[in-house]
């Protein structure tokens, strides 16, 4: 490649070799040595507490080295739940105390001297417990209920107006209620651990998407000072939210490390990962949504009801994003939260807008039907380039979506489309479009980094961000590439260790905005001195040139026709490298917000934070076909248009985006855990019980990038993407799947027998 | 499983080997297996129980097999046993005795050039993070020299055993089609 690899262009990436070739190591497949094996077990019941704990059995295995219950355990400190300041996933402390807040949670972690022996003494474990009846989900009895602007200190429901005289007076309306399923993320890898000790130091290999969060976590939980916990997870297996914040099982893990004087290796089983970390939770929806004849929406309405724990006020507000979404007249919105007998839920994949964007989307297309308009052009009549409230009429930086839904709609076809439902098929197989808004908040966080250059043109690009299998290692030695002048093989980059400057967590899509911003500051910082090395020389090609005519390029410093190799920079220096260390803290976020970042402290600005709204847009659009005989759901084809300002990498984006709307058909008609309401228990907690897609289930998915220009947003003008693909996805099948049958399935998965009174 | 392999596998498990480290230390009794992968001969003293992908990963130090159910649900841990694909967190240790086993790591050739499959997998950008790939590309060279790639429907049902949560399965597919051509050709 002759051209500097400039950011924009779709680069293999640059982890590709080593992922072809099983040379990518996860933290599981790091070498230690003389590892002992652990493994967990876990309760049976949902509430109550241990009785007693009878461990004749296990121990009496042959290679057995240590258990760890409540009972020899309990020294672990506790940390803030991470909406609380802290970096914990859940308040549940599991060796701490003999009651049992949930099913599967911790109660024992066996040490052995093979995996087979560990595995054998976890399962000869024998627990007796004082059950009491659990709570099992939203609408059980038990539960408790309690509004989220009581008990949350951000959290304000959005609304203006008298959006109930409104929705009175509309001449046409829609009310209906939706609810979504609880979920389990399921990365394919599971939920590892392994800690080793030397010299009172502890270093930690686990799958993270905040490496900074877990050093601190630890290290508080442990007693410990952070400079003497490290953190290493150079690659992760997917996470999708699972591995965002501090689950219990790494402090046990180092507690039992620290015993046996030995690092010690813990491979959760994929069951264990239903309830030793956490999920998406489900959720109720009541949507009203009024408008006048023409379509101009009048009012919007929405309560909801989200599950969590017995002590986490874990929620997703997800009307935050939904109030600002159209030109509504007036708005009253309201979001609980549930308590049950449940592990603390978190964040998964697009938290707040699966679910909200779903109820949303399906009452806008019920409505369509009502108004006997085409879907699409209810979506332009209340298109909007600010917040409604008129009160607060923050604008949009950019919003591309009528432009995303024209793109869509063309090359998906719909101009053929029949408007009424059943009114289209193909033999036996009914024929459904439907379409659906997706969107994703636009955040950025502080970062630091380090690069350095060597005259020899290598980059060495040094940042504690993740790679979660969005194409972080790409997108960031993309970055410093450009800004470099060198080629993208010459950029070496290096991620996912406290060892590192911290990055941002990889969590909320910000993760390319927050690190590119500090890559490039740094970089500039190096070519600053290059070129004063080079102009302010008496002697070369470039003496005395003005600074801002100089460039990189091609590993030469340049002026128009005139070049200096960059030795010779490095030369007039006396000096064999240039290593720049910056910090950036964006705009709207508070003077303190790098000591946090080293503190393992999440700050995210932008989305609809600020004083102007950032969100990327998207339309989708799909083809359900359902059997007329069986009720049989297949998607063939899918079509998605999104903008999302400079797209960095058009090879990995394509990927986040086309696996994303996977995400979105699975959650339409695959994904759901399924809990026994008498005894709150997960049942289908493993992977051929849990539905995902198989390749089998998917056909053709089409991305298209709609180009748009921020400049305001952040320094590249980049958008997240990698939660944008799965949302609104769920509702276009679901209303692709009402287009082809007439029934309304308002309860996901869409599964076959929900189908049946249409066949 | 075929009942040669089983009977295989009982005759090893009945040869244990008591003495040796983890013995001593008071582990269980071990048995003695000789495994070929990639090419080289590792002999080594298991813990009967010890499936062929805790063997690679634990024992062997070949990581590139992933585990990702320990159950037969996910296809993670795919590798190839006599040329055919074969789970490996469902196949004891012991089964493999004699046999050869490929991995992801013996699929590039000496020189490090890399199988015309994992060549398309980079060039079809068919997995993000890349967790499930080892087990998708032992079981796309199968699924083309099984003749179960002949047009998309049929690699999509033929490898419809290994799981992508991040869902990269329209570019696997594009992968596969890129590499039968390029594997007939050889
Ligand atoms: S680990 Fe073997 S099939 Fe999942
Ligand atoms: S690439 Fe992540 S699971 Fe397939």
């Amino acid at each position: 490649m002759d051209a500097p690899a400039k950011s924009g262009q779709p680069l293999p990436r640059l982890d590709a070799r080593l992922k072809v070739t099983g040379g990518a190591r996860y933290p599981s497949d790091v070498a230690v040595a003389n590892p002992a094996y652990a493994c967990l077990a876990t309760s049976a019941v949902a509430r109550g507490s241990i009785r007693a704990i009878r461990l004749d059995e296990a121990r009496a295995v042959p290679g057995l080295l240590d258990i760890l219950t409540y009972q020899n355990a309990n020294e672990i400190k506790p940390i803030n739940f991470f909406s609380k300041g802290g970096q914990a996933a859940s308040s549940i402390m599991p060796l701490s105390a003999p009651k049992i807040w949930h099913d599967g949670q911790i109660v024992a972690l066996v040490v052995a001297e093979t995996f087979e022996a560990a595995s054998e003494a976890a399962q000869k474990i024998a627990v007796d417990y004082d059950e009491e009846p659990p709570t099992a989900t939203i609408g059980s009895p038990g539960a408790t209920v309690n509004a989220v602007a009581d008990v949350s200190e951000e959290h304000k429901d959005p609304g203006f107006g008298d959006a109930d005289a409104a929705f009175a007076a509309a001449p046409v309306k829609i009310d209906a209620e939706y609810s979504t399923p609880t979920q389990h993320h399921n990365p394919m890898e599971l939920f590892t651990t392994t800690c080793l000790w030397s010299d009172g130091k502890l270093v930690v290999h686990e799958p993270s998407q905040y490496v900074y969060g877990m050093k601190n976590g630890v290290a508080a939980q442990l007693g410990m000072d952070p400079g003497d916990v490290r953190v290493v997870s150079a690659y992760i297996g997917g996470a999708f939210g699972s591995k965002g914040s501090l689950t219990s099982r790494t402090a046990i893990v180092a507690l039992a490390a620290k015993r046996l004087g030995r690092p010690v290796k813990l491979v959760s089983t994929r069951d264990q990962g239903f309830t030793i970390a956490t999920y998406r939770a489900e959720t109720r929806h009541n949507v009203k949504l009024g408008a006048d004849r023409n379509g101009k929406l009048l009012a919007y309405s929405h309560e909801a009801f989200e599950l969590t724990s017995r002590p986490d006020d874990y929620n997703v507000a997800g009307t935050t994003t939904t109030a600002v979404m159209y030109n509504y007249g007036a708005v009253a919105t309201r979001v609980n939260v549930v308590h049950a007998d449940r592990n603390t839920p978190g964040f998964m994949r697009s938290p707040p807008e699966v679910p909200y964007m779903y109820a949303l989307e399906s009452a806008m297309d019920e409505l369509a039907y009502a108004l006997q308009m085409d879907p699409v052009e209810l979506r332009r009549i209340n298109d909007t380039a600010k917040d409604p409230n008129p009160g607060n009429p923050r604008p949009y930086t950019s919003r591309s979506l009528m432009r995303c839904f024209d793109q869509a709609a063309a090359a998906f076809g719909w101009e053929k489309r029949s408007p009424a439902p059943r009114s289209m098929r193909d033999g036996d197989w009914l024929i459904g479009w439907g379409c659906a808004t997706a969107c994703y908040p636009t955040q950025i966080a502080p970062a630091a980094a380090r690069v350095s250059l060597t005259p020899d043109g290598w980059a060495r690009v040094q940042i504690a961000a993740h790679e979660i299998g969005t194409g972080a290692y790409t997108v960031i030695g993309q970055a410093a590439a450009e800004r470099l002048g060198l080629e993208l093989d010459r950029v070496k980059v290096e991620l996912g260790d406290t060892a590192l400057p911290p990055g941002p967590i990889a969590g909320g899509s910000n993760t390319t905005a927050s690190a590119t911003a500090a890559i490039v500051k740094a970089c500039d910082a190096i070519r600053e001195k290059l070129f004063r090395a080079a102009a302010g020389s008496n002697q070369g090609a470039l003496a005395g040139k003005p600074i801002a005519d100089l460039d990189l390029a091609g590993g030469r410093i340049v002026a128009g026709d005139v070049s200096e190799p960059l030795t010779a920079a490095f030369k007039y220096m006396g000096q064999a490298a240039i290593e720049e260390y910056v910090e950036s803290v964006p705009h709207g976020l508070a003077a303190d917000a790098m000591e946090k970042l080293y503190r393992g402290r999440v700050a995210l600005a932008g989305g609809p934070k600020g004083e102007k709204l950032m969100f990327a847009f998207g339309a989708e659009f799909v083809e359900a076909r359902v059997h007329a005989r069986t009720g049989e759901i297949r998607v063939p084809r899918a079509v998605g248009a999104f903008a999302a300002g400079h797209i960095m990498n058009p090879r990995t984006a394509h990927s986040q985006l086309m696996g994303g709307m996977i995400w979105g058909i699975s959650a339409a008609l695959h994904e759901a855990t399924e809990i026994d309401e008498r005894s709150a228990r997960y049942v289908n907690d493993n992977l051929a019980d849990y539905l995902i897609p198989v390749n089998a289930d998917i056909q053709t998915v089409d991305v298209i990038f709609v180009s748009e220009t921020d400049r305001e947003i952040n320094p590249l003008g980049v958008k997240g993407l990698g939660e944008l693909g799965n949302v609104g996805t769920n509702a276009a099948v679901a209303n692709a799947v009402f287009h082809a049958t007439g029934l309304r399935v308002r309860d996901l998965p869409i599964r076959l027998e929900k189908l049946l009174p249409s066949v | 499983m075929s009942s040669a392999a089983l009977s295989v596998a009982k005759e090893a498990a009945a040869e244990t080997t008591p003495p040796s480290s983890a013995a001593e230390r008071g582990g269980a009794p071990l048995a003695n297996v000789s495994l070929e992968i990639n090419g080289r001969t590792y002999p080594l003293a298991l813990d009967p129980r010890t499936t062929l992908l805790d063997a690679l990963r634990e024992h062997v130090g070949l990581t590139g097999t992933k585990k990702g159910c320990d159950h037969g649900q996910c296809g993670a841990c795919t590798v190839l046993v006599d040329g055919r694909r074969v789970l490996s967190c469902l196949t004891l240790a012991l089964m493999a005795d004699g046999e050869s086993v490929t991995t992801i790591e013996g699929l590039a050739g000496p020189d490090g050039a890399l199988h015309p499959m994992q060549q398309a997998f980079i060039d079809k950008d068919a997995f993000q993070c890349g967790y499930c790939t080892p087990g998708q590309i032992m079981s796309a060279v199968a699924c083309v020299e099984e003749g179960h790639a002949n047009t998309d429907a049929e690699i999509r049902e033929y490898m419809s055993g290994n799981l992508c949560r991040c869902a990269a399965y329209p570019n696997i597919v594009a992968a596969i089609n890129q590499a039968k051509h390029e594997l007939k050709r050889a």
